[in-house]
């Protein structure tokens, strides 16, 4: 490439501003500041592009305001281009013109045309000052084979084309700071992925907490259930205690009517009083049987009613037959005292007929009575001398009244029935005393009962009254009274003292005369009613024992209830001697008998048993046995059922409901124990439902399948990526290989390079030094004496010569390559002037083979340069 | 005595080096490592093994996969109805870092502390058998653990179990251990786990390492399994049984054809597939041995895996059918030799020595070592020849563009 013009619209210092160049050497002479520096800078820009903002000082902006920006013309290949280039985005705006061919290229095949030069080669080999000979220091082997390779010294175009390619290749899968690329792409992607996996992930931790949940909560839900169960069984315990509520209720009502308990009632009681009864009951029937067969056999032998009576009641009837004699004597005792008592009470009546006075007797006389009586009498029986007789006629006839009109005392009997019952009496004795054993008693008692009869008859009869007589007599009686009455007066104060002194004795009835004899007839009254009185109590004993007698008989025997005592007695008698008769004459019946007897006997002491049987029960009878019997019968029934009704509800049932009050505690209880049911239920029921959720949960993370697909996808796009990068690294290695490759064929070139240096070098040092060597990490030079120095041990200017050789070395041996101008902007002031010229020169020399570029302030240059060659830089 | 030995479940972990794979293939793919783990338990059930012994890597803690611990525990739930004992030491992968696991496991499963345990069982024949082992509680055990395994105890039976690998001197992190220590033991029986291709390193008393029961990449070929152990006079005698799911293969195809098309090459290569279904499913990664090299157009379409997908979709049920699906795919041609008029070998090998340096690799790859899942890749020993050798074809193919166009 070979540039003939610089034209600069606005550059640096310069603007509107044209540089024509030569093909070989331009030198352009200015002092410091007039541009040198700026004009290499343009050609870097105009060609490779403006440096960034970012780097205001290398971007030569220009000062004035002017268009920035500026035109090289050159040419390449035989072609003439036209490049321009002024402000704009990404290195400035770039026209590209083949003034040849008259043809606008497109900006993008500028680099291309430029190839294979660039900016850094440009930099670091074409573009010489003074700072980067200097570096010299840094130059080693690889540097130099970099910068060969760089140029691309093979020549190959094919190759460099691929390599490109390559790198274009590359650059679509993968820019380390890019975001289209493939591989940028999917690296986001994949730190995507990655994220939303992390957020999948977090179900990991969440899954064994659910786990824990479930399990924490299942041991709950077991100990819940478990719960449930003692609830459940006490809820239906209270449920049936609440159904036995009223069982319980009927047990405690049957409690409550708990008898004191009776003993001997029981089943077996009955049916041994059932048996005693029935055995009584047997008995009876075995008598009643045995009796009407004795009946039939009796009837049979013509045996009286009062016979079999007796029969049957001989028994009883032997003590009443051993006291007939006893009997017999006390009835003749009875006869006698009744005859002597009859005998005193007829004496007593007597005396008091004779000297009673209103019924009471007179008393007897004290001896002073009797005296001043005495005395009286005497008195008095002179006075009565004359009235003797009629006193003696009325005292008759007030005798007669008297017996007429008998005592109240003496009413009990009438006349006739005493004739009768002395009559009868008499009889009796009569013939009483025939049955006594001696004719001498037989006659005794005839004889009394002969006197007894006369007695009643004659004796008792005497003294019959009559009524029509009676008023006669008071008639009479009342003719003397008047008589007397006269007579009276006289002796009436002797008979008033004599009637007071009856009176006070209760002797007004009796005559004063009589006094005398009615005082012995008072004592003898008064002894004959203390005899009537011994005697009367003597019959009684007696009677009573005759009427005992007869009232057991009667008793035993009724048919002889109302027969006297003879009567029974003989009966009794003949019915003994019939019974004996019996006995010895009839032995069937007797057994008959006997079997009766006997069956008395069974019967009795089966009737017996039942009655001790009932007495040891405290009870009167079987109906009251009985009455007890069903009453304990019905305790029992009672206890029975109380017993079925606690069975029913069971022991520990029925020790619950004993401690509860009532009902509706129960019920409460019952209801409380129900809602705790209902309560666990639901907690189980929530924990179910909690559980199912889980699962649900679990179920959800198990069989989402987000983690291992999120995974799997992970694993895809890892694949992808790799096989995207292995592409990239192989497409990257594959150009860096064509590059190495054609480095390694460049490097052939290095002995040429290196020889041309040191031509080069020993020109420029005027041959102090002879030959340069490039090791792989630095380079050395030989000096004519054979020493080998290493470039840190050269002078600046000898390094900076040094450099300045290799890369002109490098430049011509390029040649064929890349045709490059070498733009030398002040490098050589480190050299001495003679070293200057010489560097001159071989500039001047080597402009033949390539077209160089040289800015200086060393006016000295015109010495060694033609004249037409140089420039002034400032007009 | 009988017992299941098994290892490495690896439960739910992703296939690596797969993509572009139809849905039923991928769920078939991600259940695999369940069913293989559920053919080991339904051989314990069926067996009705004495124990079942897990040496390891169950599941990939990193993973945190809900299924694996959800799928676990039903089955532990179910040797748990069997009465079957469970014996497990967690290996680097499942380390032991909290105790969720041990509390949510059934009672059947023993979980081996982060120090040597001995559980002793009682068995049903009234022999007994003790088992040492421990569980990593962190990523990496740098130490030899077989230290701390006791001697054979006085049980009829002494196992022990080890998830770890043979030491080699330097950068051991996995419990390392020597053969001859285990020996030492005198144990009746070595359940070793870690490492996933099942191998012996002792016949006996075995001392084993019975590999995973899943493939999970191309690397991991053939069948997987594990050992059904029985005892046999005083020996125990350990039986494989197959239990993946999902087999992977590599075989390498042939292509005769001198110049093949890409059309022609998938003929061949589906024909091929196909004509020997196979009994287990396969995940076929088929190397093409080509006889010239491909253009660099159909090599650009292989290499992108564009050809690979074609195939797939044109294919897929033909492959299914016959359980056999390439999901991958790595060829060879002849590199080209010829030399080109401005550029001798000489200077191609001068180059490749300059560029496949590990530390031009390592600049290439630059800030891509940041990603986890690349610098892994990267860092695999295999990676940089692979890179230098499809390199190489790459411009063996453009070689041959650059002939034709020369010509």
């Amino acid at each position: 490439m070979r540039l003939n013009r610089l034209t600069i619209y606005g550059f640096g210092q310069f603007h509107d501003r044209t540089f024509d160049l030569r093909p070989g050497l331009t030198v352009f002479l200015g002092a410091n500041e007039a541009g040198k520096s700026t004009l290499t800078q343009f050609i870097s820009a105009i060609l490779f592009g403006f440096p960034t903002k970012k780097h205001p000082t290398l971007r030569y902006e220009p000062l004035d305001g002017s268009r920035f920006g500026g035109e090289i013309s050159f040419t390449q290949g035989g072609q003439d281009y036209l490049v321009t280039r002024v402000d704009g985005p990404r290195g400035g705006k770039v026209t590209l013109h083949n003034v040849t061919s008259d043809l606008k290229l497109p900006a993008t095949s500028l680099p291309h045309l430029l190839a294979p030069m660039d900016a850094t080669l440009f930099q670091q080999v074409y573009a010489i000052n003074e700072p980067r000979l200097a570096a010299v220091f840094a130059t080693s082997k690889q540097e130099l084979v970099d910068h060969l390779r760089q140029v691309g010294a093979v020549g190959s175009d094919f190759w460099l084309a691929q390599a490109s390619q390559l790198d274009e290749a590359a650059n679509a899968r993968y820019k380390p700071q890019g975001r289209n690329p493939e591989l940028n792409r999917w690296l986001l992607a994949y730190r995507e992925l990655r994220a939303k996996l992390d957020r999948a992930n977090a179900a990991y931790p969440k899954y064994w907490e659910l786990l824990d949940q479930r399990r924490q909560l299942t041991q709950e839900q077991a100990t819940l259930r478990q719960t449930l169960q003692v609830e459940r069984q006490r809820v239906t315990t209270g449920e049936q205690r609440l159904a036995k509520w009223p069982i319980y209720q009927q047990w405690t009502a049957l409690a409550t009517a708990n008898d004191p308990v009776a003993t001997g009632f029981a089943p077996q009681d009955a049916a041994t009083l059932e048996r005693l009864v029935n055995q009584q009951q047997v008995t009876q029937e075995s008598l009643t049987h045995d009796q009407q067969e004795l009946t039939t056999q009796r009837q049979a032998a013509q045996l009286t009613p009062l016979f079999q009576h007796y029969l049957e009641m001989a028994d009883r009837l032997a003590p009443t037959l051993a006291t007939i004699p006893d009997t017999l004597v006390a009835a003749h005792t009875v006869e006698q005292e009744g005859s002597q008592q009859a005998d005193f009470q007829n004496r007593a009546e007597s005396l008091e007929r004779q000297y009673a006075h209103q019924g009471q007797m007179p008393r007897a006389f004290s001896l002073a009575t009797l005296q001043e009586v005495t005395q009286l009498r005497q008195e008095l029986t002179t006075a009565n001398q004359k009235r003797r007789r009629l006193q003696q006629n009325l005292n008759d006839l007030n005798e007669q009244f008297r017996q007429q009109q008998p005592t109240r005392q003496q009413q009990r009997n009438p006349l006739a029935d005493k004739q009768v019952g002395w009559l009868a009496a008499g009889l009796i004795v009569l013939i009483g005393s025939l049955f006594l054993p001696s004719a001498f008693l037989k006659l005794g008692g005839a004889l009394v009962g002969v006197a007894v009869g006369y007695y009643g008859a004659f004796i008792v009869s005497s003294g019959t009254p009559a009524t029509q007589q009676t008023d006669e007599l008071e008639a009479e009686i009342r003719d003397l009274q008047a008589q007397l009455r006269e007579g009276t007066s006289a002796t009436t104060e002797l008979t008033n003292r004599l009637d007071a002194i009856g009176e006070s004795h209760g002797m007004a009835d009796v005559p004063l005369e009589e006094w005398a004899t009615a005082q012995g007839a008072i004592a003898e009254w008064e002894r004959l009613t203390r005899q009537l009185e011994a005697v009367t109590t003597d019959l009684q004993a007696a009677q009573q024992t005759v009427t005992d007698f007869q009232k057991n008989v009667g008793a035993i025997l009724p048919e002889l209830a109302d027969h006297d005592l003879q009567d029974q007695v003989d009966q009794l008698l003949d019915l003994q001697r019939q019974q004996q008769r019996l006995a010895t004459r009839d032995s069937d019946l007797s057994a008959l008998s006997e079997r009766v007897k006997r069956d008395h006997t069974i019967l009795a002491q089966a009737t017996a048993a039942v009655t001790t049987f009932l007495q040891t029960r405290n009870v009167t009878d079987s109906q009251a046995f009985y009455q007890q019997y069903r009453t304990v019968q019905e305790r029992d029934q009672r206890q029975q059922r109380r017993a079925d009704l606690a069975h029913q509800l069971g022991e520990a049932d029925l020790a619950v409901l004993q401690g509860v009050a009532d009902e509706a505690t129960l019920q409460a209880t019952f209801e409380q124990d129900r809602q705790q049911l209902a309560a666990t239920q639901a907690q189980i029921d929530k924990g179910n439902e909690r559980l199912a959720t889980l699962a649900g949960q679990i179920d959800q993370l198990t069989s989402s399948g987000t983690q291992a697909a999120l995974r799997q996808k992970l694993a895809d796009l890892e694949t992808r990526m790799i096989a995207t990068t292995r592409r990239w690294l192989v497409d990257r290695l594959a150009s860096q290989w064509i590059a190495a490759a054609l480095a390694a064929a460049s490097s052939d070139r290095l002995p040429q390079i290196v020889t041309k240096a040191s031509e080069f070098y020993g020109k420029l040092t005027e041959n102090r030094y002879t030959e340069i060597e490039l090791t792989e990490t630095t380079l050395r030079v030989r000096r004519r004496d054979g020493e080998w120095r290493t470039v840190s041990q050269l002078s600046r200017g000898t390094a900076e010569q040094l450099d300045f050789a290799v890369k002109l070395a490098f430049a011509i041996v390029m040649t064929q390559q890349v045709q490059m101008p070498v733009v030398i902007d002040d490098g050589l002031v480190n050299f001495d002037a003679q070293r200057r010229h010489q560097a001159y020169r071989l500039l001047d020399e080597i402009s033949h083979d390539t077209q160089v570029i040289l800015m200086t302030a060393d006016t000295a240059i015109t010495t060694d340069v033609a004249e037409q060659q140089i420039s002034q830089l400032v007009d | 005595m009988k017992f299941i030995h098994a290892a490495d479940l690896h439960l739910d972990s992703p296939f690596l080096g797969l993509q572009d794979l139809p849905t039923s293939l991928l769920t078939q793919i991600r259940e695999s490592t369940f069913t293989a783990a559920t053919r080991v338990f339904d051989r314990a059930l069926a067996e009705q093994v004495d124990f079942v012994l897990l040496a390891g890597d169950l599941f990939d803690r990193a993973e945190q996969s809900v299924a694996a611990q959800a799928y676990l525990i039903e089955q532990f739930d179910r040797l748990a109805q069997a009465q079957i004992p469970v014996i497990l030491g967690f290996g680097n992968h499942d380390f032991l870092a909290d105790r969720h696991m041990s509390i949510a496991y059934p009672d059947n499963v023993t979980v081996l502390g982060p120090q040597v345990t001995t559980v002793t069982l009682k068995l049903r024949d009234g022999q007994t058998v003790a088992i040492s082992g421990f569980s990593y509680d962190q990523r990496w055990v740098a130490h030899d653990p077989l230290a701390t395994f006791p001697e054979h105890a006085a049980t009829d039976w002494h196992l022990g179990m080890l998830h770890g690998a043979v030491a080699t001197g330097s950068g051991d992190h996995y419990a390392p251990f020597t053969v001859a220590e285990l020996l030492a033991k005198r144990y009746d029986y070595w359940a070793l786990g870690h490492i996933h291709q099942r191998q012996f390193l002792n016949e006996n008393p075995p001392i084993l390492y019975a590999g995973n029961t899943q493939g999970r990449d191309r690397t991991e070929t053939g069948e997987r399994g594990a050992y059904l152990v029985t005892s046999q006079d005083h020996r125990l005698v350990p039986e494989f049984f197959s239990t993946s799911a999902l087999v992977w293969t590599n075989p390498t195809l042939t292509i005769a054809t001198p110049t093949p098309t890409l059309a022609e090459i998938g003929d061949q290569l589906a024909a091929w597939l196909t004509q020997d279904p196979a009994t287990t499913p396969e995940l076929v990664v088929p190397t093409l041995a080509l006889s010239g090299p491909l253009s660099a157009a159909d090599q650009a379409q292989v290499t992108s895996g564009d050809w690979l997908a074609l195939f797939q979709r044109t294919y897929l049920r033909a492959m299914q059918a016959a359980q056999r699906v390439a999901v991958a795919l790595r060829w060879e041609s002849p590199v080209a030799t010829t030399e080109t008029p401005q550029l001798d070998t000489r200077y191609w090998t001068t180059g490749a020595d300059q560029v496949f340096t590990s530390e031009n690799l390592q600049d290439l790859f630059g800030k891509l070592a940041q990603e986890p899942a690349l610098a892994d890749w990267f860092t695999d020993p295999t990676t940089a020849p692979a890179l230098r050798e499809e390199a190489a074809k790459l411009l063996a193919a453009l070689a041959g563009e650059e002939d034709d166009h020369a010509s």
